[in-house]
């Protein structure tokens, strides 16, 4: 099975950890093949011969090619056996849906703007110039291009990061609100959406210190704790390679960097 | 279950959740409302948190036993979980995924590009004939600060010549995969899907404000015809209740806030 299917990914965060973190719950076993974000692997003629899109997560499964990692979730949970991660009822299955496209397109561009900001951005940005150029001109997708070019040289304005601020202030209430009403994120069992939710929402204590903790968010900080006790957050954080994913370790109490 | 589905025009995600309803065999009450008067926001539906911040803005809302449901194709995904056999979804994993994935394309790249353009030419001028009162009584109604801003950028008709050409850019982008997905077969899938109403909603109508997109593609063009022969879509366009259905768009999706 594992030489059937390989997963191309980054570190255990955001869209990578999402498959990585849904593989490893159901008990499917994988080829785990790391690429390397900030020496822009994702962009190289031997990845693209693969994913021509040039985009991480991506998926190969008997010679299939699959990207978009919330859509690979949900083939993960349809094509394998293991435990259940979508709930039986349809309503519930609506509300796990809508929760992944709140993190995926609302949500989520603001978190990862202010994250290639502060964190992904300055990394790269030591780099050669020439390198950092000839590095974004590789880039399949435009509006990648964009999104990359605007990380490395810092040029996002403040009207972008103080609007993704707002919205992220406003997904810490809202998810806030729903997690007093549930145990989890779209319904009373755990699902594919606290599994996307988690990869980006993990990261809120350390880089929204001051509005997401215990004494403001009793209730996603629970959430998220829960959710770290689970086998497979050690097993998909541990294939890691870089600092970064030393900060789950905030649920262990101990002091973590950001970046 | 009681099922009481809110719709617009049968034009954008309305003709979509319309068709698929019928597609389904489902029973469901019929509400046509009139989405760019705000009247999703005047009190008849049990707005909560998914239909207040849905990526989609002013889509259709099923309320199911009292809870309100939005997205056009997740709403389409709960009436497949529910009616199984509907056909709204192939059943092999694989294809699954890749009409997940295509829906995204189309909701995420495509439906924010039409929304713009649609909205900029036919419900601007209804916005703009609105007395202030009248206008600032919808703003109050709404929750997202996010889609306020849009109602209130479609009633000034702010459509920039970036954003405009980025918009024109997709609808092109959107009839050319068509042209060369349909080569081979007659549905997006190979068999018809949920694909085929989700890009046609969002398609069609921009046959009058962007015919050059149209031109030299004949297999778009008898897609187009096989999908407005198929008896649920007619059955969806005969909903309408003015005599141009198609302009009836309201602020919808943005373009994505950054790659």
């Amino acid at each position: 099975m594992s030489g059937d299917l390989t997963l191309y990914h980054w570190e255990p965060n955001a869209n990578s950890g999402k498959p990585m973190l849904t593989l490893v719950e159901k008990g499917v076993p994988f080829h785990s093949h790391y690429i390397d974000l900030l020496a822009f692997d994702q962009h190289k003629p031997e990845y693209l011969a693969i994913n021509p899109m040039g985009t991480i997560p991506a998926m190969v499964h008997g010679g299939r090619l699959m990207n978009e990692s919330t859509a690979i979730m949900e083939y993960v949970e349809e094509a394998f056996p293991g435990p259940a991660l979508m709930p039986a009822d349809a309503r519930d299955r609506w509300r796990v849906r809508w929760w992944m496209k709140f993190f995926d397109q609302w949500l989520g561009p603001s978190l990862s703007m202010l994250g290639w900001n502060v964190g992904i951005g300055p990394k790269v940005r030591a780099r050669d110039p020439d390198e950092l150029k000839a590095a974004i001109d590789r880039i399949p997708l435009p509006e990648r291009r964009v999104a990359w070019r605007k990380a490395i040289y810092g040029l996002f304005s403040e009207e972008e990061l103080a609007e993704s601020t707002r919205r992220i202030l406003i997904g810490i209430d809202l998810v806030e609100k729903t997690l007093g009403e549930r145990e989890w994120l779209a319904c009373d069992s755990y699902s594919l959406a606290d599994i996307n939710a988690f990869n980006s929402a993990y990261f809120l204590p350390i880089s929204q210190s001051e509005h997401c903790n215990d004494e403001k968010t009793p209730h996603i900080m629970r959430w998220l704790r829960a959710i770290y006790a689970r086998p497979a957050v050690k097993t998909t954080w541990a294939m890691g390679r870089t600092a970064m994913s030393d900060r789950i370790k905030i649920f262990e109490g101990e002091e973590v960097k950001p970046w | 279950m009681v099922m009481t589905l809110y719709h617009g025009e049968p034009t954008g995600p309305s003709l979509t959740v319309l068709a698929a309803l019928f597609e389904s065999g489902l029973d469901a009450d019929l509400r046509a409302i009139d989405l760019a008067m705000g009247e999703r926001h005047a009190g008849a539906i049990p707005l909560n948190i998914e239909a207040n911040y849905s990526v989609e803005g002013e889509g259709p809302v099923l309320v199911v036993d009292g809870e309100a449901l939005c997205d056009s194709v997740f709403i389409a995904c709960y009436f497949d979980d529910v009616a199984p056999g509907s056909g709204l979804r192939p059943a092999d994993p694989y294809q699954r995924w890749e009409m997940m994935a295509w829906c995204r394309w189309m909701i995420e790249r495509v439906a924010p590009g039409v929304a713009a353009l649609a909205n900029r030419s036919w419900t601007t001028p209804r916005l703009a004939a609105l007395d202030e009162a009248a206008f600032a009584a919808i703003l109050e109604s709404i929750a997202a600060q996010d889609l306020r801003e849009r109602w209130q950028e479609t009633r000034e008709g702010a459509l920039s010549d970036e954003h405009r050409a980025a918009s024109e850019a997709r609808v092109h982008e959107a009839t050319k995969k068509l042209e060369d997905r349909i080569a081979d077969r007659d549905w997006i899938m190979g068999d018809f899907t949920l694909a085929d109403l989700e890009s046609y909603a969002w398609i069609a109508p921009m046959r009058e404000l962007l015919p050059d997109a149209f031109v030299g593609k004949p297999r778009l063009a008898a897609w187009l015809s096989r999908v407005a022969a198929r008896p649920s879509v007619r059955r969806a366009l005969q909903q309408a209740r003015t005599a141009h259905s198609a302009h009836g768009f309201a602020p919808g999706p943005e373009i994505n806030r950054w790659g």
